[in-house]
């Protein structure tokens, strides 16, 4: 990848980013009289807190790295779908449920040494989250079910799945509230800072593997191919089916270890209650980075910043941490009216190019599915 | 390519304007002249809203009210907008070196016990946490809780409240003010142990002034989860069942959380009377004002102003405490509107059961060493 299409490529996402700032100021100002009078420096001193909070210290920036990882990983679960015409709403299920057996197995295997206990762990959370992936896979390849429509469902059962789970079978005998047992020595060693855990390492390891398998292997030829063009792919003698099965099993196993990450690295047991938005913000995250495992790893950063610096943000500008959910929809509002950002800006459109994420637009079409 | 080069200055001119921000001198941060005391007030919310009328908005006003009663500049608070940030949003007040961090709700009981025994200089208050340690003072992970949190945490003050007691007076009212004889109260689940201290005592309350009263326990899930504590219809659903099989029923107590304010609804379409949990209902849920008579209470807010107080005159002591009637930590809400319904007879009748349980004549219920009831011996059903 050289410099000028790095640029390119760049240039609609970085701009986003920009105006969802100066649009964020601006809710900032038109919100600061109902807290305390009108304040038009307000949104200064929130950035400000904002940096300080991911970047202003040691602790800072490994609280933007660890909130990162899930993203990053999150945002390759969504990506690496995208390349292959599919859009995997169904991170966040993935993520659940990889989440749930890692802190299943990783809660049986507590008294077991470490070197036994984590790998299992994180194998079993990988495995689930891959099967988890695969059946929206399945149904998209095999009956045409929109993987849409799917993985929203399935987002839902995951969710009454972990309920139940953690209410019923897995809750810890003697705990006041739901939760499962402790992962004990299964939980992931912290290597730096506070809670710098080894899970972070997997985003970081899964970045150049993702690029490695979508631009360097024949599975992943396969898998763009048949993301611009199952058809011609068929008649080019790859299995459309297969890889779709094959893609979001893999994306499921990415989604089901940031899930594993963050039981065994950050909480050490899953609550009955436990609520996070890691897979959904891994399609901002995929969208902002262009689909591209690269661009998803500055996109997971720049996220992760957000959510590391959002607390004192509140602390220090009293701008409550709602805010960071306002920029993410701004950013993912200007990245999609990718038209506006180019008038605004007056950008000429590329020369005509299949561009990746239009086949993620061009899923809606119909044509996409395979056809035998 | 001009243009390109266009934009890019574009975008960097903005990131430098956001950087330089960064870098100018701090600003902002409310300061309250005349204060008497230096200490830095924060306060972490559970997941929701700060205005949510519960847990989260009556803690944060007992820390303003603890700021202002010692002195202190107002407090700031980080709202939690998921459950996985719980220890990142604790660890932001320390920091920025707070002295008092006030955490609301058990689900943030095992991040504050781990922020507690790393930041032993730091004041750490925990609204409705049982602390639960080991021998080294980490949470318990077979929740044996054999460590001796006072010795072992002596920064980290855990708010329990002794629910059986305003279960007892709504008990009380409920009856008095009861014209069939039949009255009831559905809780969200008996495996949380605060749902039947609050019912145990409602009965023991009930028949301690009308012995032949008859009452139903109904409890709606088997779990804590959501079904129990954050479903309105489901709750309305199964107080509509109890109340159509039951029509002479006209009182209706919930224990239920937001599942209960389904429980309210039916009481209210049912044209019965209400009583409400927690936090004074007649104010957190308007829309069924109109019925609510009174609430059993926890009174989070002088709960937390109380234990931010202990802390600035140096009082206060580490592990649970467990706050009953003694200090008014728990009790009745105002009758607001119903006050015409409480006779000088009736009021007579709450003062006496209210004197009797801080004088200690009058027990709740049977309690376990632990200070819940005892739902064993004899006591009604789990």
């Amino acid at each position: 990848m050289n410099l000028r299409r790095a640029r390119d490529a760049a240039i609609i996402p970085g701009l986003a980013i920009v105006l969802a700032l100066v649009f964020g100021s601006l809710i900032v100002i038109f919100s600061s009289p109902l807290i305390f009078g009108l304040d038009l420096t307000l949104p200064l001193v929130a950035y400000k807190a904002l940096v300080e909070g991911s970047f202003g210290s040691f602790g800072a920036v490994i609280s933007t790295i660890v909130n990162a990882a899930p993203l990053i990983l999150a945002g390759l679960a969504v990506g690496v779908a995208f390349k292959a015409g599919l859009f995997n709403i169904g991170a966040q299920g993935q993520f659940l449920t990889g989440g749930l057996a890692a802190a299943a197995v990783g809660a049986w295997l507590a008294h077991a040494p470490g070197p036994v206990a984590i790998p299992l762990a994180l194998v079993a959370a990988i495995l689930v989250g891959s099967v988890y992936g695969a059946i929206p896979g399945f149904l998209k390849a095999y009956t045409g079910a929109h993987e849409v429509v799917t993985t929203i469902m399935l987002n839902y059962i995951a969710l009454y799945i972990v309920a139940y789970v953690v209410t019923g079978p897995l809750r810890a005998v003697g705990a006041t509230f739901a939760r499962t047992p402790d992962v004990g020595n299964a939980s992931l060693p912290i290597l730096v800072g506070g809670n710098g855990h080894l899970g972070v390492l997997f985003a970081f390891v899964a970045i150049p593997l993702a690029w490695w398998l979508l631009y360097r292997s024949t599975i992943g030829f396969e898998i763009r191919t048949v993301g611009a063009g199952p058809d011609a792919a068929r008649y080019a003698g790859m299995r459309p089916r297969l890889l779709i099965v094959v893609t979001m099993a893999f994306c499921g196993g990415l989604a089901g270890l940031a899930g594993a990450g963050e039981i065994l690295g950050l909480t050490g047991f899953m609550p009955a209650g436990y609520s996070t938005n890691v897979g959904f913000d891994g399609i901002t995250v995929a969208l902002l980075g262009q689909a591209h495992p690269i661009g998803i790893m500055f996109a997971g950063i720049l996220l992760g910043a957000m959510r590391a610096g959002a607390p004192l943000m509140q602390i220090e500008a009293g701008v409550p941490a709602q805010m960071v959910d306002v920029l993410q929809g701004a950013i993912l509002f200007f990245l999609t009216a990718e038209i506006l950002v180019r008038y605004l800006f007056r950008i000429r459109a590329k020369s005509a190019k299949v561009a990746e994420l239009q086949t993620v637009a061009s899923s809606y079409g119909g044509q996409a599915t395979p056809t035998q | 390519m001009r243009k390109h080069r266009y934009a890019l200055g574009a975008t960097f001119a903005a990131l430098a304007i956001v950087l330089l921000a960064a870098c100018q001198g701090n600003t902002g941060g409310s300061q309250s002249g005349g204060a008497t005391s230096n200490l830095k007030i924060g306060l972490v919310t559970d997941v929701g809203t700060l205005d949510d009328h519960n847990f989260n908005q009556f803690s944060w006003e007992g820390a303003k009210a603890g700021a202002q009663a010692i002195g202190a500049a107002a407090p700031q608070s980080v709202v939690t907008t998921q459950s996985a940030d719980y220890a990142k949003n604790i660890n932001s007040f320390v920091s920025k070196n707070y002295n008092i961090i006030v955490t609301v709700g058990f689900a943030l009981g095992s991040d504050t016990t781990k922020a507690a025994k790393a930041n032993p200089n730091i004041k750490f208050i925990g609204v409705d946490q049982g602390i639960c340690v080991d021998a080294q003072g980490n949470p318990d992970s077979t929740f044996a809780c054999k460590g001796d949190a006072a010795t072992l945490l002596p920064n980290y003050q855990g708010l329990v409240f002794k629910e059986q007691q305003p279960g007892y007076l709504a008990g009380v009212v409920a009856a008095l003010i009861s014209k069939s004889g039949h009255i009831a109260a559905i809780g969200g689940t008996a495996t949380v142990p605060a749902v039947p201290n609050y019912m145990i005592g409602y009965l023991n309350g009930a028949k301690s002034v009308k012995a032949d009263i008859k009452v139903e326990l109904k409890y709606i899930s088997a779990a804590p989860d959501a079904k129990a504590f954050n479903d309105p219809p489901g709750g309305k659903q199964a107080a509509d069942g109890l109340l159509n099989a039951n029509p002479d029923i006209d009182v209706l107590f919930q224990v239920a959380g937001k599942t209960g304010n389904g429980v309210l609804q039916s009481a209210c379409e049912h044209n019965i009377h209400a009583i409400g949990v927690d936090v004074d209902q007649f104010v957190s849920t308007p829309d069924t004002a109109k019925c609510t008579v009174v609430s059993a209470e926890k009174k989070l807010k002088k709960a937390v102003s109380d234990a931010i107080q202990r802390v600035k005159d140096k009082k206060d002591k580490g592990g649970t405490i467990t706050l009953d009637i003694t200090t008014d930590s728990v009790g009745l809400s105002p009758f607001h509107d119903s006050a015409s319904m409480i006779t000088p007879d009736i009021q007579a009748k709450i003062d006496a059961a209210i004197k009797g349980l801080k004088d200690g004549s009058i027990k709740a219920c049977v309690e376990t060493p632990f200070g819940s009831c005892d739902n064993k011996n004899g006591q009604p059903p789990a």
